[in-house]
């Protein structure tokens, strides 16, 4: 039992402590902050102090100290590959996907019988698995991010579309009622009661989709692409034992992932103020 | 009641206990580099055979793949040795995995990058400005190395190579994708004739005569394990009965064909291939007797520090190789 190892315990037991003591006080904005990031903070350590007391080997397991070094030395890289994957491959997906999905689902409401014909089809689609279609579409659309790209709409469309329609259709009858009493067309009921109303079933699918798309589009760099791209990154340096450099991916993917959600979680809170969810 | 339950319990105890130190003395796990292929023929036979038998142990023959990394099977201890490729083991000698090479069955290099005529490549002149497709996961070294002997950066601009990631296949070839990819003598080479390319379409750059060639399959350990004398004893015995199987695989392709098939659990292996690749990799072995020829080591690392932007390794490994397991082996 080396003195690493007791500075460990001492560490868990003292974050613990604190943060328990933190949690009793008054919360204010600053404590919100505080007891996460202290809890994080304590984890790294934790990490750090457990690779160096059990000497664990740095092909299995790297201290967090050599990864954010690794990171700090990678940044053009770490660049390249996220904007190859992320915003060539996941964010361009994501637009089409997440595009096609919302209007194929205003037009699933308006006739019902695409309703009965597509939904299934939807469904049969997103079961397929993405391991054995991202050969298929390497295959189809080549090497470079248009195959990410189309790997990432097929996982992404079904997830939305149902999550449209499921909005487009609850919609709060006695409301559509008034609308036909105002005479209102059916473009201008779409257009101000149902959408805005369908509005946090959007917005919920949209966020399911933001974590599918990174999924997507890092999983289907392993069957084939240029020498550039987080999934390429991951599996080849895995190849050459830089774990540091994979874990250095790994916090780039998080960050961005974070990132993703709480922009569009945001977007979602300024357009569904009326929502009883975000009401104090 | 209770003084038999003890009794009958210690008995038990030290029964298991002797099966476990014998086990330990006498069992080794073998991580491959690949699935079950003529490429490891040696290891089959000597199971099927009965060499290790002869030599009193018991071999768990570990198939590799595509997600599988040998060198962290080991690292994680799920192997006693694995298969694994010098540049490989060099590179994760120098990351802190302290790998030695223990025995070298394969005295010469399969490797080699097929491309297409009709995509103008007839000389290496021609590679510049193309698209090759290219292994990685530790197989990308020789191919790097090659490509800064010739003065080729690999970062697709226009005079130099863009790399393809290649997967497990060659379609990168046969769809037009890629006018090179990388290929073994007796596997993927074969696969591209099998899909109607014959010798006259192809234009077929072996890394052994370019000069690019580094030792290929071998058996490692983990260093750690090598001041052990009872490790040191049963792979002793181990590379013994396995240079037995590869001479066996040799004289006999037919058979050790068919043994190789017999071991297919996954089923996916056909006749023809594997005999056509026993018949190529016995190419490869012949030569060897099992014990590393030093030029051949000192070659590889020669090829894998000479890659001048970006080496694989810094600097000259030492500790890397032992003649001690083929010294008591082959006596």
């Amino acid at each position: 039992m080396n003195a690493y190892l007791i500075l460990f315990f001492l560490v868990w037991i003292g974050g613990w402590w604190i943060n328990i003591r933190l949690s009793h006080v008054e919360q204010s904005r600053f404590t919100k902050v505080l007891i996460p990031a202290l809890f994080g903070l304590v984890v790294l350590f934790m990490w750090e102090l457990i690779v160096i007391g059990l000497e664990v080997n740095p092909v299995l397991l790297p201290a967090p100290t050599a990864i954010i070094v690794k990171f700090s030395n990678s940044l053009s890289i770490l660049w390249i590959d996220f904007v190859q994957t992320l915003i060539k491959g996941a964010l361009s997906g994501y637009v089409l996907g997440c595009g096609a999905a919302f209007l194929t689902a205003v037009a699933i409401d308006k006739f019902d019988f695409l309703k009965r014909g597509l939904l299934p089809l939807g469904n049969f689609v997103s079961a397929l698995p993405i391991v054995g279609m991202a050969p298929i579409f390497v295959m189809w659309f080549g090497f470079d991010w248009e195959s990410k790209c189309a790997i990432v709409v097929v996982m992404v469309f079904f997830p939305m579309l149902v999550n449209c329609v499921q909005g487009l259709e609850l919609v709060d009858h006695s409301r559509q009622d008034l609308m036909k009493t105002y005479n209102a067309s059916y473009t201008e009921t779409l257009l101000k009661l149902r959408l805005p109303s369908a509005m946090p079933f959007i917005f919920n699918g949209l966020k399911i989709c933001s974590t599918l798309a990174l999924i997507g589009a890092i999983v289907a760099e392993f069957f084939g692409s240029p020498i550039k791209g987080m999934g390429f990154r991951i599996s080849s340096e895995v190849g050459r034992f830089a774990l540091d450099m994979v874990w250095a991916e790994i916090f780039v993917a998080a960050l961005a992932g974070c990132l993703f959600y709480g922009l569009i979680a945001f977007i979602e809170r300024r357009i569904t103020f009326w929502h009883p969810s975000h009401q104090k | 009641m209770n003084k038999l339950l003890s009794v009958f319990t210690a008995i038990i105890v030290m029964c298991g206990f002797s099966v476990f130190a014998d086990g330990h003395a006498n069992k080794v796990t073998i991580q491959l580099k690949w699935v079950t292929q003529a490429q490891f023929a040696g290891y089959y036979v000597a199971q099927d055979k009965g060499f290790y038998d002869d030599e009193g142990l018991a071999v768990t023959i570990k198939p590799g793949g595509p997600d599988i990394a040998p060198a962290q099977v080991l690292a994680g201890g799920g192997a006693d040795v694995m298969v694994d490729w010098m540049p490989s083991a060099l590179a994760a000698r120098e990351k802190g995995l302290p790998l030695v090479n223990i025995a070298q069955p394969f005295k010469s290099s399969g490797m080699m990058l097929t491309c297409r005529k009709d995509m103008g490549v007839n000389t290496t002149a021609d590679l510049k400005g193309k698209t090759l497709g290219v292994w990685f996961y530790g197989n990308e070294y020789p191919f790097l190395s090659w490509m800064s002997r010739l003065g080729l950066k690999t970062d697709g601009s226009s005079d130099g190579v863009t790399v393809l990631k290649q997967g497990w296949g060659v379609e990168p070839l046969t769809e037009g994708q890629a006018a090179c990819v990388s290929t073994m003598s007796y596997n993927e080479y074969w696969v591209v004739r099998d899909a109607g390319y014959t010798p006259e379409q192809l234009t077929v750059f072996k890394y052994q005569k370019e000069g690019a060639a580094t030792l290929e399959d071998g058996l490692y350990v983990h260093e750690k394990n090598m001041s052990d004398p009872v490790f040191k004893d049963k792979m002793v015995r181990f590379v013994r009965a396995s240079m037995k199987g590869w001479k066996y695989a040799e004289d006999n392709p037919k058979e050790a064909a068919m043994i190789i098939l017999e071991n297919d659990d996954a089923g996916v292996q056909t006749e023809k291939h594997q005999v056509r690749m026993m018949g190529e990799v016995a190419k490869l072995t012949a030569g060897s007797n099992g014990s590393l020829d030093p030029a051949d080591y000192e070659r590889t690392v020669k090829v894998l520090m000479s890659g001048a932007s970006d080496p694989v390794i810094t600097k000259k490994p030492s500790g890397a190789w032992t003649h001690e397991i083929t010294n008591a082996a082959l006596k």
